[in-house]
């Protein structure tokens, strides 16, 4: 380029300065000073001319688009690994493998090895055991948890059946208990009409002694085995208590009254 | 232009083997290294081979990199700009044992860009002008002297500013300016010629 001062600015500054001009960040005498050497100069003014041009030009392209199969081929050839199976092999299994198996690795492997170590094998099975009688006791046979159903709704209904279950056998053995203190108490009323303590009775009246208690023996004998008998209890509850509440002493045998409670619920 | 933090990040979990990661940068930077190689070395063949090496040197040479001195994309950049040097010494090297054609050659480009201008006695669309007024200007850019193209390239089509791109170059801010006046010039020029001939 020719180096020839034009309006006081040299070709060589001018140069300098087209850039920034055509970026719009000329501005001020400077930018008054460059316009009048491309005014000007036999050089400089089509430079100008055509930096314009070429930075048009240049703008006006538009970016293209890659081969669809870059990405992949980029993968291949570093990774080693195509996209598609990536993809298959690294994302969409990562989150249920990797985070089943993190938390299983995590969480679970040291509690399940504590676990399996004998002195916890001996406690968790007496666990188990303690709940399946409870269960048993509650009236849960292995037979229905077949059939259990987990609806939140069936859950729900499961739950208060369960309670009713509990609470009415509570109620029952609490009946049972009672007619037995009743039972124990109507003794204790029939016997004064009875001769004394059996010490003091004369021997004479032994026999008879004997074959009075036979009942009372047996009675006793019945309330003590309660845990084989049926014993009928709620069907017959209201005229039973009533029955005892207001007991005929001349009777000494209606202790011996059958009452059935419902042990086993199903 | 990038968030250097999360860049940052996902260079770290590159180089710790994340192939998710390696896939992030593989899918954000391709289209804009796609696109240098396609203007610098002007086929679509030459630019896929050219931006897959640019990923392998990049792959290689991830944990070289360091934030503190410089933006990711420049790193990129520069890696690919030296990639297209030496691919341009080579096929310069090829060509010179073909013929006596040579890119810095004005006289010679004019018939052969001018070649490419489409034949304008049955007008098409828009679209399809606009299309082939692209082919032409990217012909007339693989005219131009490498250290004009790769210059205009960075600044005009990916807008890079002058000292990212004296970086890159590894000359001086000047230097750059210099280039880019010279280059968009010299493309006006060799446009201007060819449109002359044509219309
Ligand atoms: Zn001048």
């Amino acid at each position: 380029m020719p180096d020839h001062t034009s309006n006081g600015m040299q070709c060589n500054e001018f140069e300098l300065l087209l850039s920034d001009a055509l970026d719009g960040v000329l501005s001020g005498s400077g930018l008054d000073r460059f316009q009048a050497h491309s005014k000007t100069c036999k050089v400089c003014g089509p430079l100008l001319a055509e930096a314009e041009a070429g930075r048009n030009w240049l703008k006006g392209l538009t970016e293209v688009e890659p081969p669809a199969s870059l990405v992949n081929n980029i993968l291949a050839s570093t990774t080693g690994v195509d996209t598609q199976r990536l993809r298959a092999t690294v994302r969409s299994p990562q989150p249920r493998i990797s985070w089943w198996e993190h938390e299983q690795a995590s969480l679970l492997e040291p509690i399940w090895a504590t676990v399996r170590q004998p002195r916890f094998a001996m406690s968790f099975g007496m666990a188990f055991f303690a709940l399946s009688v409870a269960l048993t006791v509650a009236g849960v046979k292995p037979a229905d948890l077949r059939q259990i159903s987990l609806r939140p709704s069936a859950i729900r209904h499961t739950y208060y059946a369960t309670q009713a279950r509990v609470v009415h056998y509570y109620e029952n053995v609490r009946i049972v208990y009672e007619v037995e203190s009743r039972v124990r108490e109507i003794k204790r009323n029939v016997a004064p009409a009875e001769p004394g303590p059996r010490q003091s009775r004369p021997a004479i009246q032994k026999d008879k002694n004997d074959t009075t208690q036979q009942p009372e023996q047996k009675q006793e004998r019945n309330y003590s085995q309660t845990d084989n008998h049926l014993i009928l209890a709620s069907a017959p509850l209201g005229t039973s208590v009533i029955d005892w509440s207001n007991p005929d002493p001349s009777n000494p045998d209606l202790p011996v009254v059958s009452v059935t409670t419902y042990r086993r619920f199903v | 232009m990038e968030d250097v933090q999360v860049v940052a990040m996902l260079v770290r979990r590159c180089i710790a083997g994340d192939a998710a990661a390696w896939e992030e940068i593989v899918q954000t930077y391709n289209r804009r290294i796609y696109n240098i190689c396609y203007r610098f070395a002007g086929s679509a063949d030459d630019a896929q081979d050219l931006t897959q090496e640019v990923f392998i040197k990049m792959y290689r040479t991830l944990s070289s990199y360091d934030h503190a001195k410089g933006a990711f994309v420049t790193w990129v950049t520069t890696i690919t700009r030296n990639l297209l040097v030496d691919h341009f010494r080579k096929t310069k090297q090829d060509r010179l044992t073909d013929s006596m054609d040579t890119a810095a050659s004005d006289h010679e480009d004019v018939q052969p860009l001018s070649e490419q201008i489409p034949d304008h006695s049955a007008p098409p669309d828009a679209q399809v002008r606009s299309r082939e007024v692209g082919e032409t200007v990217h012909a007339a850019l693989a005219k131009l002297s490498p250290e004009l193209r790769e210059a205009v390239i960075l600044r005009d089509l990916q807008d890079m500013d002058y000292r990212e791109i004296a970086t890159v170059l590894k000359v001086p801010e000047g230097t750059v300016k210099s280039r880019i006046n010279r280059g968009r010039a010299e493309l006006a020029r060799l446009l201007q010629r060819t449109y002359r001939q044509v219309m």
